[in-house]
């Protein structure tokens, strides 16, 4: 759903930055919206972890009826996303066909435009590709 | 604890052209107040389930505008909202209202009306239950939020996707026989699992439609209710609320267990009963998934076992416990704010022995509810007992 361009700016969606928040009294990597406490332990300290952007796709949804702002995109895919420093990513995943899509493949964040607002106002952030330097998973994997 | 329901009452659940949100609530609200025996000043208060008025119908304060349309005034009115929970948070606020002593007689109703504004900007309007501003930044919304569960549950558990089909094929079986439910038809498995995609794993017969209704319950203070035996004796013998994880990212199968199993817990000590004990239940399943989490957290099935009573008949009309017997959500449809309140409606149908034919599961005295949303955000449960000739 749109929101007003100023509300848009406080908000914290890894925008063009991508970023977690780490609790300084128990060491989790929390999703950026952790601002206010740790999920864990509760914890009321904690400060912004740069993501390096690399990550292992753990589960996937296709979406087929999206909400306005997403109009024209679908079907498309989001996953989650479990990245290298060991935080889980909810984003989409492109450059990929649904049906090719599966749980355990490397993927890379790439800035991309995300969505369209009702004014024409167009949002970046991250979105993921599929890592095509990522070696392959060992057998048995 | 012990609350009279004097009275219910309820709106057919489908898309209603012709009538407004404030249609529903006086059909609901006038339909409980005839079947209590009790007129409009005879309440003291009124609680309105409603979540998305502002966006769905541009108009606000619901509760007011739902006394006034009811002739309720003077008496205190309030809006509740907590997602798909609402209808059940506005039962739960009006047995706590009787409970306190301050009420004798009070009035709890929810109301929803979705299908004036496309399919669109209905579920962006949905998306807002959730965290639409940061969390479904992503292009997240409810079905595909919850089908990342489903996928998990899949994964941790090996459920297939046909094992799933069989809870719509089941609740469909119900649906079909409920004269107030939205979608009316059977299904096999195999039209489950041709049907579109929604939000893959998902298909179209494990998502609920949007619905227009309204219902509403007349409750009251234990004494007043025993006064009168010639009315069926129905009685909320337990309600307990939670929350849980706002966000689907770190939300965990074990988070979406204990969002129902924690207030569960409590409402079986509440009413001093088990699991063993239901006769009928109404689970929440906007998508069908949701049932056998539900199934489990109440204590039906060991996690990982929930689906299974559709598929060998255990939570059919003559299983252990009959669970979803209206059509659940699937068929029913979910009007949001009416959703809670509809679930203990159609459990105290059941209890009266008042369920439509082929519906009735034969001498029901203890059923049981339980209402999710958020999707991880919100759980409640309430108990529901006939207590026939007690002092």
């Amino acid at each position: 759903m749109t929101v007003s361009a100023i509300e848009f700016s406080r908000l914290g969606p890894p925008k063009l930055r991508l970023y977690a928040m780490r609790c300084e009294a128990c060491d989790t990597l929390s999703p950026w919206w952790e601002r206010n406490h740790c999920y864990k332990c509760g914890g009321g300290a904690l400060h912004e972890e740069e993501l390096a952007g690399g990550g292992e796709l753990t589960n996937y949804t296709v979406v087929y009826y999206p909400p306005r702002d997403f109009l024209g995109q679908e079907p498309y895919v989001v996953g989650h996303i479990e990245m290298d420093e060991g935080v889980l990513m909810p984003a989409p995943i492109v450059g990929v066909a649904p049906e090719d899509v599966a749980v355990g493949t490397r993927v890379k964040a790439t800035l991309r435009r995300m969505k369209l607002g009702h004014e024409g106002d167009i949002y970046y952030s991250q979105k993921f590709v599929v890592d095509a330097e990522a070696p392959a998973p060992a057998a048995g994997e | 604890m012990r609350v009279g329901v004097l009275g219910i009452g309820k709106t057919p659940h489908k898309i209603q052209h012709q009538k407004s949100l404030r249609d529903l609530v006086v059909e609901a609200g006038r339909k409980a107040l005839d079947d209590a025996g009790v007129g409009p000043s005879d309440i003291q208060a009124l609680y309105v389930g409603n979540v998305g008025s502002v966006g769905f119908n541009f108009e606000n304060s619901t509760g007011l505008m739902s006394a006034h349309h009811l002739g309720l005034v003077p008496a205190g009115a309030v809006r509740v909202e907590a997602a798909c929970g609402t209808g059940a948070w506005a039962l739960h606020l009006g047995c706590v209202a009787i409970l306190s002593g301050l009420y004798d007689t009070v009035m709890v109703l929810g109301a929803e009306k979705m299908n004036d504004l496309a399919t669109v900007e209905g579920t962006s309007i949905i998306a807002q239950a959730a965290d639409s501003k940061e969390e479904y930044f992503s292009g997240l919304t409810f079905p595909s939020g919850v089908a990342l569960t489903a996928r998990k549950y899949m994964q941790v558990y090996g459920l297939t996707e046909e094992d799933l089909a069989h809870t719509s094929v089941k609740n469909h079986h119900y649906g079909a026989r409920n004269p107030y439910a939205h979608l009316r038809f059977e299904c096999t498995v195999e039209e489950v699992m041709r049907s579109a995609k929604v939000a893959d794993p998902l298909k179209l017969y494990e998502v609920c439609p949007m619905t227009d209704a309204g219902s509403a319950l007349v409750l009251c203070r234990e004494e007043i209710l025993r006064a009168q035996p010639d009315k069926p004796q129905v009685y909320v013998t337990a309600t307990q609320m939670a929350t849980g994880t706002w966000y689907a990212a770190t939300d965990t199968l074990e988070d979406a267990h204990a969002l129902l199993a924690r207030p569960a817990q409590r409402a079986y000590e509440m009413a001093g009963i088990g699991p063993e004990d239901i006769d009928v239940a109404e689970i929440y399943n906007s998508f069908a998934i949701q049932e056998p989490l539900g199934v489990e957290a109440l204590g039906f099935a060991a996690q990982g076992e929930g689906w299974k009573g559709a598929a060998d008949g255990s939570t059919w009309i003559d299983g252990k416990v009959a669970v979803n017997l209206s059509g659940g959500l699937l068929c029913k449809g979910h009007p949001l704010g009416a959703t809670g309140s509809t679930q203990a409606v159609d459990i105290i149908e059941q209890l009266r022995g008042t369920a439509p034919e082929g519906m009735q599961r034969p001498d029901a005295e203890i059923g049981i509810s339980a209402c999710r949303g958020g999707p991880g955000a919100v759980g409640a449960v309430h108990i529901y007992q006939r207590l026939e000739g007690e002092a």
